[in-house]
């Protein structure tokens, strides 16, 4: 079966750190569901080229430009990675407003891998104290690994980054688990709107 | 096909001048825009109803009372009418004493009210917000219907042997619309009375307001008040004009730019192409009108948004103009043209009177 895996990265600069881990997270993951038996269709979105949309999104809830496809494509996947670069000791501005416009309970079940880079290891934390209560507020289901890179875990520290990729290789086969069990998507209350007298429950009439 | 224009009663800064209409100006000149509704030919004029600055109409009844007396054909409607912090009891009571005054000519369109603060100032919670839009339409839709209530709730207090006074006009109440742009709950409850459904189709691409009108056709249908395509749907719209695109584009950039509800958001261009905001010559209004039909079907009413961001009076009457002469009549030539024999028109009272005496002799007949 194919697994929708959707990639959301929020790196800045090009190439940028936050792209790389993302990039090997979802090779990794991809990786992972095969051992599993299982394909993946993976979509990976740079917030960058997104930034205008979203701020449009937030102020007149306009949906523009790429934007509603990237939104429809989140709301279908089966898993995602969500990786963000440490701005002022928290996610980055970008990142938080892209999660911003996913409408309420989108999230609901889906299993979510929470990554982070930074330039110092002190910021490591981040990912328990902003992305994992995030997420736990959406009803995502975090993935118990999180992978956060300092600028040593690119290979120069001791261990050469063989820390790095044990953790994403980790990371990426407990995502690939939640995935291939995700519960199916709620019912479209569109589709099967709540009968009247069910609404009328509790209520005077 | 009923053609209308709707108001929100914002007192907004004109970016051009500068200058901001005192609330006085601004009232008189949505009386104004009403009568002018009437001169051109329009069927409609709807206003909101807000209880913060820097809107004016906190008091739609007062106003349209106000518009009736001045007025003959049009009808009187709301955009809308807050279900959620006004006692049902009241509204029952303004909208019939106003659908007497008015000799028939009142209808009224139910909304929430999506400004959280309004709601304490009320006695209520945003978090209730559709249940109180259903218990107390609840209330409303008995108390015009049956001449002595008993009724117990939730958000209100009981009621005991009460009777609301004035009884609606030759006993046939205002024909409700339910107004949405989000809520499948509200395209239900609209279903399930056989009310009609109003979507201000003004921020939201079709893709989105089409689900829900979808959803208010086939549960109409469902709850046996007729097909689908025969279900009372009502769209809103928003246009500026003006005989060259390019002029329309250029006069109405800085209100656009500046307005509160759209500055700093998407551009002019990217919001004319997402969204039904037409910016351009009649023509292109009238296409981009007959193109909701495309989307929605065959529906009932529509409502443009005319008066707000800043824009002056002489505009707003220019545009008016505009629609009367050069718009609505193609339009409705159009609509009538390819409008089925069994889609009805929107109820008016003289056709739901009509119904229920019709009604009334079937029943003396068996």
């Amino acid at each position: 079966m194919t697994r929708k895996l959707v990639t959301v990265t929020a790196g800045l600069s090009n190439p940028s750190s936050t792209r790389l881990l993302a990039d090997r997270l979802t090779a990794a993951a991809e990786e992972a569901l095969a051992d599993r038996g299982e394909k993946a269709e993976v979509r990976v979105v740079e917030l960058r080229e997104l930034a205008h949309d979203i701020m449009n999104a937030m102020t007149t809830r306009v949906p523009t430009g790429e934007l509603p496809g990237v939104l429809e494509d989140v709301a279908g996947a089966d898993g995602i990675i969500a990786v963000t670069p440490v701005f002022n000791a928290s996610y980055s501005g970008l990142f938080k407003s892209f999660f911003d416009v996913v409408e309420s309970g989108v999230l609901d079940g889906k299993p979510v891998l929470v990554a982070a880079t930074g330039g110092s290891p002190r910021h490591s934390l981040v990912l328990e104290h902003a992305l994992r209560p995030m997420f736990s507020y959406t009803r995502s289901v975090v993935v118990p690994t999180g992978v956060y890179a300092a600028s040593e875990d690119w290979g120069v520290g001791e261990g050469g980054g063989r820390e790095l990729s044990e953790r994403i290789a980790r990371a990426a086969r407990q995502l690939a688990l939640l995935a291939t069990e995700s519960a199916p998507a709620a019912a479209d209350p569109y589709e099967e709107p709540t009968p009247f007298a069910d609404l009328m429950s509790g209520l005077g009439t | 096909m009923q053609f209308g224009i709707f108001s929100v009663s914002d007192v907004t800064p004109d970016p051009t001048t500068g200058r901001t209409p005192t609330e006085g100006e601004r009232i008189r000149a949505m009386v104004r825009i009403a009568l002018k509704a009437e001169e051109v030919g329009l069927d409609v004029f709807a206003t909101g109803e807000h209880h913060n600055p820097p809107f004016v109409a906190s008091s739609p009844t007062t106003m349209l009372g106000y518009v009736a007396a001045r007025t003959e054909k049009l009808i009187l409607s709301t955009s809308t009418t807050l279900i959620t912090t006004n006692d049902p009891v009241k509204i029952a009571e303004d909208f019939a004493m106003l659908q007497h005054l008015a000799e028939g000519r009142v209808d009224l369109m139910m909304g929430r009210g999506n400004t959280g603060p309004v709601y304490p100032w009320f006695g209520q919670d945003i978090r209730q917000g559709i249940p109180l839009a259903l218990e107390n339409y609840n209330l409303l839709h008995r108390l015009w219907r049956e001449d002595v209530v008993d009724w117990e709730g939730k958000f209100r207090t009981p009621l005991q042997g009460f009777t609301s006074t004035p009884r609606p006009l030759d006993g046939v109440p205002p024909f409700v619309w339910h107004g949405s742009i989000r809520s499948p709950e509200i395209a239900e409850q609209a279903a399930y009375y056989g009310d009609g459904f109003f979507h201000n189709n003004i921020f939201w691409p079709a893709t989105h307001t089409k689900k829900l009108i979808s959803l208010y056709r086939r549960r109409f249908e469902h709850y046996g008040h007729g097909k689908a395509d025969q279900a009372i749907v009502g769209l809103g719209g928003q246009v500026f004009m003006r005989k060259n695109s390019q002029d329309a584009v250029r006069e109405f950039r800085p209100y656009f730019d500046n307005a509160p509800v759209y500055g700093g958001g998407p551009s002019l261009e990217e919001f004319t192409r997402e969204t039904p905001l037409t910016v351009g010559s009649p023509q292109e209004v009238i296409d981009r009108t007959l193109g909701f039909r495309e989307s929605f079907g065959d529906y009932q009413r529509q409502l443009f948004l005319m008066d707000h961001a800043g824009l002056p009076l002489k505009t707003v009457l220019e545009q008016l103009d505009l629609l009367g002469e050069e718009v609505v009549p193609v339009l409705r030539r159009e609509f009538a043209a390819k409008k089925p024999a069994h889609v009805p028109d929107a109820p008016t009272h003289t056709s739901l009177l009509a119904e229920r005496e019709r009604a009334t002799t079937n029943t003396e007949a068996q």
